[in-house]
């Protein structure tokens, strides 16, 4: 207990600070209040919305779509990552074309997307899907490619080959490479998400914060933001401790 | 009659072309069912290889292996291999007593509680008992290679393939694995190839020590080893014998040119 908080006490101390010069600086008009309102003021416009109960709907529409794109992601990435990896054919097939579409800015493929798919939650599904789809592909093959010979050999030896082979060892031991392949897919799904939704015009976090800023709600635009921010924190924390249960290992 | 475990004229060469290598050549070796022979020679002679030829998982580049009569083309069912790095070999997603039972999963044979009691069976056999639940990164050294061998064992094979099984773990350990080890091959009368850099411990072991030169490999002698056993770690080691058979080895590994007589 004592030691988490020596750990966290340096880091907190710096962010209060930030808030209070923040604070300050409203209060002295060194920065016009009206364009970046003081911490206390966004606080107590967020507090609101909270009350109200007008979080939930925005959010869970946000997030629903993030998850739904980025379990595609996860399934398609692992599952076509492991067949690259393990297969020299199919890995000297789809490389170049990989190595093309790889680093197309997602956010470029919202307006084509738009065309083909419309503004809905398959666009915005997809968008996310693509986005985190890259980089755990391509976690996942060097994970794959990545494992040890011993431990390949030492399966071989007892008879594991094949698809056991591939699910019993091979999966499991790329999988410390995949989960940072995940991550890094999370944090490009969540800004493709918010991206796709300012773009769109159809409900979300993202597009009540352009929303905002186009009304000139000001406060309720920085509130969302928080929101926002609050809401990735999360779940990147959440992300962090399923991986530390899942694989206890890596640390060693 | 044939031999159990016969190696035959096995060749291996990497590489293509004007880079090519060449590990071993011709080396031939009977090996006798129930019977625990050496490999010994200096590190990097191809001993791994020479092994791993054995085991099925590299293929020679010419000649063959012979198990009881079949030729040798993939792992085996019935032979296992120890690997000289052991920290690898073991599974770190799966718990003791999972990785001891991986070979049984495998093999689909006996029931979750029968597996459960013989992997339970085997570690205590190594010393174990306790640590099934612990995970193989939980534990040191000589404890990890002591789950490796029990893993093999509860595999229940005719042919045991050990890689310098012992080179790394610390000497106390090494002494006590070796005891251990010649417990089990004699109460289950397995075969037993074990490849080795340390004279003291083919002869402690074995009852044969073929050596092996220096690239390109032959088998530069074969030596009985005809130490009466049980052997004891401290009595079998002072014993004139021992050291005279140790002396002998000890002089071809040094001196190699004066004794290559070719193959045997
Ligand atoms: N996969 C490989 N590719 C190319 N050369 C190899 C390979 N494996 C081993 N060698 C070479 O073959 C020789 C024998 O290696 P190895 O069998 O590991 O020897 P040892 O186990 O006796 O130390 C070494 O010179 C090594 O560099
Ligand atoms: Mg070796």
């Amino acid at each position: 207990m004592y030691r988490a908080a020596t750990r966290l006490l340096p880091g907190l101390a710096s962010f209060v600070v930030v808030l209070v010069i923040w604070e300050l600086a409203g209060r002295y008009r060194y920065v016009n209040p009206v364009l970046l309102p003081p911490p206390s003021v966004i606080g107590s416009t967020l507090w609101e919305i909270v009350r109200s109960g007008a979080l939930l709907e925005p959010l869970g529409q946000t997030f629903l779509l993030l998850f739904v794109g980025y379990a595609l992601a996860c399934l398609f990435g692992i599952a076509l990552g492991l067949v690259m990896g393990r297969s020299e054919v199919i890995y000297g097939l789809l490389e170049p074309l990989i190595e093309l579409l790889r680093p197309i800015p997602k956010a470029a493929l919202v307006p084509p997307l738009f065309l083909f798919l419309g503004f809905g939650a398959t666009m915005k599904i997809t968008i996310v899907a693509l986005a985190a789809f890259f980089p755990i592909l391509i976690a996942t093959i060097q994970g794959v490619r990545g494992v040890d010979r011993v431990a390949i050999d030492t399966a071989r030896t007892f008879g594991c080959t094949g698809l056991a082979l591939n699910l019993r060892i091979i999966l499991p031991a790329s999988l410390p490479m995949i989960a940072t392949g995940m991550r890094v897919g999370l944090g490009l799904g969540l800004i493709l998400v918010v991206l796709a939704e300012m773009l769109a015009g159809d409900g979300g976090v993202g597009y009540l914060i352009l929303d905002m800023q186009r009304s000139f709600a000001v406060r309720q635009m920085y509130a969302w933001i928080v929101i926002l921010a609050a809401a990735g924190l999360a779940i990147n924390a959440i992300f962090v401790f399923v991986e530390a249960r899942a694989i206890p290992w890596r640390a060693k | 009659m044939t031999a159990f475990l016969k190696i035959d004229a096995v060749t291996k060469s990497y590489g293509a072309g004007p880079a090519v290598r060449s590990a071993l050549r011709d080396v031939s070796i009977d090996i006798q069912r129930s019977e625990l022979v050496a490999i010994l020679g200096p590190s990097g002679c191809g001993k791994s290889t020479f092994l791993q030829i054995v085991a099925g998982l590299i293929p020679p580049t010419s000649g063959q292996v012979m198990l009881d009569g079949k030729q040798v083309s993939a792992p085996p069912r019935d032979m296992v291999y120890l690997f000289q790095q052991y920290t690898k070999s073991l599974f770190p997603w799966r718990t003791v007593l999972q990785n001891v039972a991986f070979p049984m999963e495998m093999q689909r044979t006996a029931s979750q509680r029968l597996v459960r009691a013989r992997c339970l069976e085997y570690l205590a056999m190594v010393g174990l008992g306790g640590c099934e639940d612990q995970y193989p990164w939980q534990l040191s050294g000589g404890m990890q290679q002591r789950v490796a061998i029990a893993r093999a064992l509860a595999a229940e094979p005719r042919v045991l393939l050990m890689d310098e099984p012992f080179s790394a773990v610390d000497a106390l350990t090494r002494l006590e694995l070796q005891s251990l080890v010649l417990d089990i091959w004699a109460r289950q009368r397995l075969t037993v190839l074990l490849v080795t850099h340390d004279v003291d411990e083919a002869v402690f072991m074995a009852d044969r020590v073929a050596m092996l030169s220096a690239r390109p490999s032959v088998v530069a002698s074969i030596t009985d080893i005809d130490l009466p056993r049980p052997r004891d770690t401290m009595g079998t080691r002072e014993s004139a014998r021992f050291l005279s058979l140790r002396h002998g080895l000890l002089d071809t590994l040094l001196h190699p040119t004066a004794h290559v007589v070719g193959n045997v």
